[in-house]
């Protein structure tokens, strides 16, 4: 039902090592770590064996915003069994993803922002003895003025969360490209538009934990973490704990899923740490789902209020946008989610001229933070919401409005982000020959319907949180007397497959199976750092560091094989398993190549790094790194739904989607990747939400958190279009976020064509399709009583 | 997360030996599947000094049928509910109520008595001792004011199970035995209207066994249920309808409802639409009934609102396709 | 707190732990059997992650007590590979992707056992019905189902 379209959809394939049909690349490739997972024998953080080892166990405020008067511990500290009570002071420095933005600490010090902020921290024996302690600890906290939404922490007279953001701004962004004016003048139909969009979270199954081992002896720290980034989380441990970086080792087992959660230090993997200096020992820190939810960091509350200008062919003429995003009570990722938000807001498309205003706002709920599609997603909800609102104003069929606005790469987009591959016009091609559209759509019976939405996404931000200079990524592989090749990677597989992908990348190049392949990642004792999970980076970088690396051991082993044979390195067919002197049949086994290879030098070890070319950095303007990437991901999908007037619920039956990944160096993860993807876009779009009561989350929990359950779940059917990008390993680009944020808007656009109802909330839970139901009734019975002739709501088409 | 509290666990071997124990020691909690009562006392809203496992009591898992009806053993799982054929084929309700509930791993363990009995609930209420410390407990528990309805002084949390409208229905009683003695009593007076203490079963009972009369073969019965997602989750509101038609006209007409009330509710009123064509108007008249006698309040995540106009929609929807009965398109039916 | 004697069947393994009664079958697996193979994945009883066999029928070992599974015979994830060979469902997760972080797989996969037990030739409503109780972030849920499928021979 999937297949892979092998055909150019982008521009000329320069400098991409070409490969026509790849052995390993490109292959169909179970998980190289997938028998640990079935088996039962994958050891996440919770199942490590940890000898003699402590409890810890964190204290949460009670209060959403309040100066600390007193925390007192002492009466906790003499309770049997309890090895170590810390607070705020135990620690050196705040921390915070962003360095410009480090503004939280591990336990709360001076002031507490939202309920459930950590305040202080206890390890001992066994459980009794920490619940002991924690009911021990008094909290005197005096309470200020809490602010649960944007709107009232902005208000005139609300006190400040942080001491430097007056109004409670986090980030305002005003950023204008092209004449915005000019643009609404020539449009033929201009609309605007206003969205709200819940708070999500992102339910990875997997419960945070965390395992710290201090030697006091020797100053040393080891932690083993559920961490997307363990180099993120090494800089901060060293920074929050006032160490030495040489003397911490960061260390990430297998991990259940991330999806953002995990991209910043959490303060968890901070406390246990601290805890474990404290105690002297091992420390072992076990989190509840509830503990999941206070920690968030998932996509914000949005306000979105959205202007587009359209001549009658479809075609974009301006953007004017405003988004408010409750960011909750720390900085974290949060400027970036705002400037995400508009720098991928309308490149997708070619637009001439746009305006975009951003606030992002401090309140007294959790921090939010990177989620999977990361500030983008709510923004192209609305975006493809109103594209296809104007587009039934105008009779244009939601695909000619697309294919209106398409782009031609080699293109700069006005905030100079670099396209130079671009498969959408394959993507709505397939879709729409897939779905049925052009013989379906307007005859389905009342109540079902189509809906199509594109979208796109970063492979990788091509400016690093930490700019240091160095390299974007960096391999290591290593070569010795056994013939096994390792790869030693700091990039964290966290579910998504990204060890079974360098194994491929380097399995490829060296025309090796598989099977002589081994991947050890993430171990900073071992692997070389990497900048981490998170912007779907690994593919792209970490994939063409592996090309590199992979391109230098080849050199070697072919260069002490013709040494060996005798003749010069260009006379050598390599073939992998063994290399021939080109037209005899004098021939060396792999082996034979690694013994040559290893005579004088020993064991060997090469290196292979890259970085993202100038020219993809993004713009000089204020903000002008986030959104900039070496490669963008496109995706297209029709979605299909049923609604039940009566009960409001929505069940979506089918999804097309077709993916540009550049080249699918892994087509069987790609698609599990994109299917994974729509389908957390349709939790967002259908049930999730979370919900606060004066601060405290309402659903805290997997019952009241609404993940869909594998019965309301469609089939998704993937096309991989590969558009081979110029700079992508192989061509290939990102598949585990763009194909996200189209979820919504085609399903908003499907709901709209069954019903004829434009939902500009979301989620669709029943309730709200329900309410707008009704308030239809409720319009069109006031429409009858006072004479009007009743008309088709303009939403339909 | 809360460590589960400490307790004594006894296993008796009878329901004798079981009604001792709980008359023995005050506090004690009878435990069967332990699927709502383990979760509750994981966030430490239970913490019952000593539990009472009916899991090693024989005989109290039989589904018998008698020319008088059907009897269920309290211990009946709903898995066993869910796929007994005779279930299935005469007594529709209570298999597509058991169907509906949770998830196969709960409903391999969840027994009737268990469900029957099931806690109240409340989104104040079922959450960490952590977070019910935080927000100042509620009138239910440990505190004394109620965050649904702060002016009052009662507890609107709502019964939730889904197999006691499917027996409302269906006219069933149920059998309570304590040291004392035992007594059978009317399913609807296992209940009452109060969030705190909604079941009328003594501290000293266990419930038994569930009767169910037999009934003429031209009877239906069905249950439906609103929830956001296809499983797991409990019921926004859940209908349950039997019904004999006749040539369109209702000869016979019960309805219940779970999810919307402290209590399982029978509606009343329905004898009025006995012996009406079934048409817009005899709907429209079931509708109000339903939307008058549901009074959801705002225990969970989801607007009251639309817990009680679904209630409506279903009850309607479930009377239609029991009846045969093709609604037209145009139907008015929750206005 | 005292600990009671019990007596039980671990994937296949007669077992006799003196345990206290509080304490969860999943804590029983994990901690003293030293089978962490079976997650916890929520905070009791809605995720699934912990699924187990409990005399063939599936159950969330979070909310069972192990005291009161004496006598009974449990099986986990650990049973399913015999004498180093993957049992048809891991194969199939493993080769159709039904697993990607592999979080939830040891649960889903006991609840699909259950389901091929009982049932060898399921249709996709019929592991729709069956794997309703295990939640999934990673996949959508579309491979699992090929999973099972392929499992089943289908
Ligand atoms: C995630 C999740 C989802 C759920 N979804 C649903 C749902 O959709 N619908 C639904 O109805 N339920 C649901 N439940 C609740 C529960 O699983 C079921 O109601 C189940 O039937 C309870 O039965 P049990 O045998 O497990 O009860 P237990 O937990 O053992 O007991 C429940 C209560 O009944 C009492 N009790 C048990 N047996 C007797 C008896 N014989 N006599 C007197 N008192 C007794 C106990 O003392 C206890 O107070 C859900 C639970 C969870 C965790
Ligand atoms: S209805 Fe009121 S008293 Fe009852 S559980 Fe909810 S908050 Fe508490
Ligand atoms: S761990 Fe979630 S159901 Fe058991
Ligand atoms: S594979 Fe990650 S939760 Fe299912």
């Amino acid at each position: 039902m999937n297949d892979v379209s092998r055909a150019t959809a982008g521009g000329p394939a320069r400098d991409a090592p070409a490969i026509a049909q790849g052995r390993t690349a490109g292959q169909r490739t179970p998980l190289i770590d997938g028998v640990e997972k079935v088996t039962g024998r994958a050891r996440y953080t919770a199942d490590l064996p940890t000898g003699e080892t402590l409890v810890g166990r964190i204290l949460r405020s009670p209060i959403a915003h309040g100066v600390i008067r007193r925390i007192d511990a002492a009466a906790a500290r003499s309770i049997p069994g309890v090895r170590a009570v810390i607070t705020g002071e135990d620690f050196a420095a705040p921390y915070g993803v962003i360095p410009i933005a480090r503004n939280e600490w591990p336990l709360a010090r001076g002031k507490v922002r939202h309920r459930g902020e950590p305040v202080a921290a206890v390890a001992a024996i066994d459980e009794a003895s920490v619940e002991a302690a924690l009911a021990a600890i008094v909290l005197d906290i005096e309470p200020l003025p809490a602010y649960f939404s944007a709107a009232a922490a902005r208000a005139a007279n609300a006190v400040q969360l942080h001491e430097n953001k007056p109004g409670n701004i986090e980030r305002e962004v005003d950023q204008a490209f092209g004449d915005v004016d000019a643009g609404f003048a020539a449009a033929d139909l201009v609309r605007e538009r206003t969205f709200h969009y819940a708070e999500v979270a992102h339910g990875q199954i997997e419960l945070n934990a965390a395992v710290a081992t201090y030697e006091p002896e020797r100053d040393r720290l080891t932690t083993h973490s559920v961490t997307q980034v363990p180099y993120y989380l090494h800089l901060t441990l060293a920074r929050c704990l006032g160490m030495d970086s040489s003397q911490i080792r960061v260390v990430k087992p297998f991990v259940g899923g991330g999806f953002g959660h995990r991209v910043e230090p959490l303060n968890f993997e901070l406390v246990t740490a601290a805890l474990a200096r404290a105690a002297g020992g091992t420390v072992k820190t076990e989190l509840s789902r509830e503990d999941g939810f206070l920690t968030h960091r998932g996509r914000p509350e949005t306000d979105i209020r959205l202007k587009l200008g359209m001549k009658k062919s479809g075609a974009i003429t301006a953007v004017d946008c405003e988004i408010v995003q409750r960011g909750g009570a720390y900085g974290g990722y949060g400027l970036v989610t705002i400037l995400y938000a508009g720098a991928l807001l309308h490149a997708l498309y070619k637009v001439p001229a746009v305006r975009y205003r951003g606030y992002r706002v401090y309140t007294n709920t959790p921090p939010c933070g990177a989620m999977r599609g990361h500030g983008a997603v709510d923004a192209r909800h609305a975006f493809e919401s109103l594209l296809d609102i104007m587009a039934g104003e105008l009779g244009l069929d939601p695909f000619a409005a697309r294919r209106a606005n398409l782009i031609v790469p080699p293109y700069r987009t006005l905030n100079d982000l670099q396209v130079n591959s671009y498969g959408i016009p394959d993507c709505l091609d397939w879709v729409e020959r897939a779905s049925g559209w052009k013989t379906r759509r307007g005859k389905l019976p009342r109540g079902r319907g189509l809906g199509l939405a594109c979208s796109h996404y970063v492979s990788g931000s091509a400016k690093p949180v930490h700019w240091s200079g160095e390299p974007h990524a960096v391999i290591n592989l290593k070569l010795d007397f056994d013939g096994g090749i390792t790869i030693l990677t700091g990039a964290a597989d966290i579910g998504q497959g990204s060890s079974t992908l360098l194994a491929q990348v380097v399995a490829e190049v060296l025309s090796v199976p598989l099977a002589r392949i081994r991947v050890i990642a993430a171990d900073s004792a071992l692997t070389p750092k990497d900048n981490g999970s998170y912007s779907s980076r690994v593919s792209f970088m970490v994939g063409n560091a592996a090309i590199r690396a992979a391109q230098e051991m080849k050199r070697v082993l072919v260069t002490a094989a013709a040494k060996r044979l005798e003749v010069h390195p260009e006379d050598i067919e390599w073939n992998g398993d063994h290399c021939r002197v080109a037209g005899t049949d004098r021939t060396l086994d792999f082996a034979g190549a690694v013994d040559a290879a290893l005579v004088d030098t020993g064991t060997l070890t090469v290196k292979g790094s890259w970085s993202t070319p100038p020219e993809t950095q993004g713009g000089k303007f204020r903000g002008a790194a986030v959104g900039s990437t070496a490669g963008f991901s496109y995706a297209a999908q029709v979605v299909e739904v049923v609604v039940d007037e009566d009960t409001g619920a929505v069940a979506v039956e089918r999804v097309w989607v077709a993916h540009d990944c550049g080249f699918a160096i892994n087509p069987l993860a790609v698609e599990g990747q994109v299917q994974g993807a729509v389908w957390m876009g349709m939790g967002q779009a259908l049930s999730e939400e979370t919900q606060y009561h004066e601060g405290l989350p309402l659903r805290p929990n997997m019952l009241d958190y609404r993940v869909p359950t594998i019965v309301e779940s469609p089939p998704i059917e993937v096309k991989l279009v590969e558009s081979r990008d110029p700079l992508g390993p192989f061509g290939a680009k990102e598949a585990s976020e763009g194909a996200l944020h189209s979820f919504a808007p085609a399903l908003a656009n499907a709901i709209c064509d069954a019903i004829g109802i434009r939902l500009t909330d979301l989620p669709a839970s029943p309730d709200r399709v329900l309410e707008a139901i009704q308030a239809r009734k409720r319009r069109e019975r006031l429409r009858a009583s006072i004479g009007v002739s009743a008309q088709p709501d303009p939403e339909r088409h | 997360m809360e460590r589960m509290p400490q307790f004594d666990l006894r296993r008796p071997a009878s329901i004798a030996e079981a009604a001792a124990l709980l008359a023995a020691e005050p506090g004690a909690r009878l435990l069967a599947g332990g699927t709502d009562l383990l979760p509750k006392m994981r966030r430490g809203i239970e913490r019952p000094p000593v539990l009472v496992d009916l899991g090693a009591v024989r005989d109290i898992s039989r589904i018998d049928y008698a020319d008088a009806g059907l009897a269920l053993g309290a211990g009946v799982t709903l898995s066993q509910l869910a796929m007994d054929g005779r279930i299935v084929h005469h007594h529709r309700a209570i298999a597509e109520a058991a169907r509906s509930v949770a998830g196969p791993g709960h409903r391999s363990a969840a027994t009737i008595g268990g469900n029957l009995c099931l806690d109240t609930r409340c989104v104040f209420y079922n959450q960490s001792e952590w977070w019910r410390a935080t927000n100042h407990y509620c009138l239910k528990l440990g505190g004394d004011v109620c965050h649904v309805a702060p002016q009052g002084s009662h507890c609107h949390a709502a019964f939730c199970g889904d197999l006691a409208p499917a027996l409302l229905v269906l006219g069933a009683s149920v059998e309570l035995c304590a040291s004392r003695g035992a007594r059978v009593i009317p399913l609807s007076d296992l209940y009452r209207d109060d969030g705190v203490a909604h079941l009328t079963l003594e501290p000293d009972e266990v419930l038994v066994r569930v009767l169910v009369p037999a009934r003429s073969p031209a009877l239906v019965s069905g249950y439906r249920k609103a929830r956001a997602r296809g499983a797991i989750d409990f019921p926004l509101a859940g209908v349950a309808c039997a019904v004999v038609a006749r040539n369109g006209v209702l000869a016979e007409l019960k309805v219940a409802l779970t999810g919307t009330n402290s209590r399982p509710i029978l509606l009343t009123g329905t004898e009025a639409l006995v012996g009406r064509v079934i048409d817009e108007a005899t709907l429209s008249a079931l509708g109000k009934l339903v939307q008058k006698q549901a009074s959801p309040m705002r225990t969970t995540v989801t607007q009251s609102n639309y817990r009680r106009q679904v209630a409506a929609a279903l009850a309607q929807r479930l009377v239609c396709e029991l009846a045969g009965y093709e609604p037209s398109a145009a139907r008015a039916s929750m206005s | 707190m005292t600990k009671r004697l019990l007596a039980l069947t671990v994937n296949g393994r007669m077992r006799e732990d003196a345990v206290a009664a509080n304490l969860l079958l999943l804590d029983y697996l994990r901690g003293t059997a030293g089978l962490t193979g079976t997650k916890q994945g929520c905070d009791g009883g809605e995720c699934g992650a912990c699924t187990v066999l409990i005399d063939g029928q599936p159950r969330l070992a979070c909310i069972t007590l192990a005291a009161a599974c004496e006598g009974r015979v449990v099986e986990t994830i650990e049973s399913l590979a015999i004498e180093g060979r993957m049992s048809r469902l891991q194969q199939a997760f493993h080769e159709k992707l039904g697993t990607q972080c592999g979080f939830c797989t040891p649960g889903m996969i006991m609840a699909a056992e259950a389901l091929l037990r009982r049932n060898p030739r399921p249709t996709d409503a019929d592991i729709r019905e069956a794997l309703s109780g295990n939640l999934c972030r990673c996949t959508g849920y579309v491979k699992i189902i090929e999973s099972v499928h392929a499992a089943a021979g289908g």
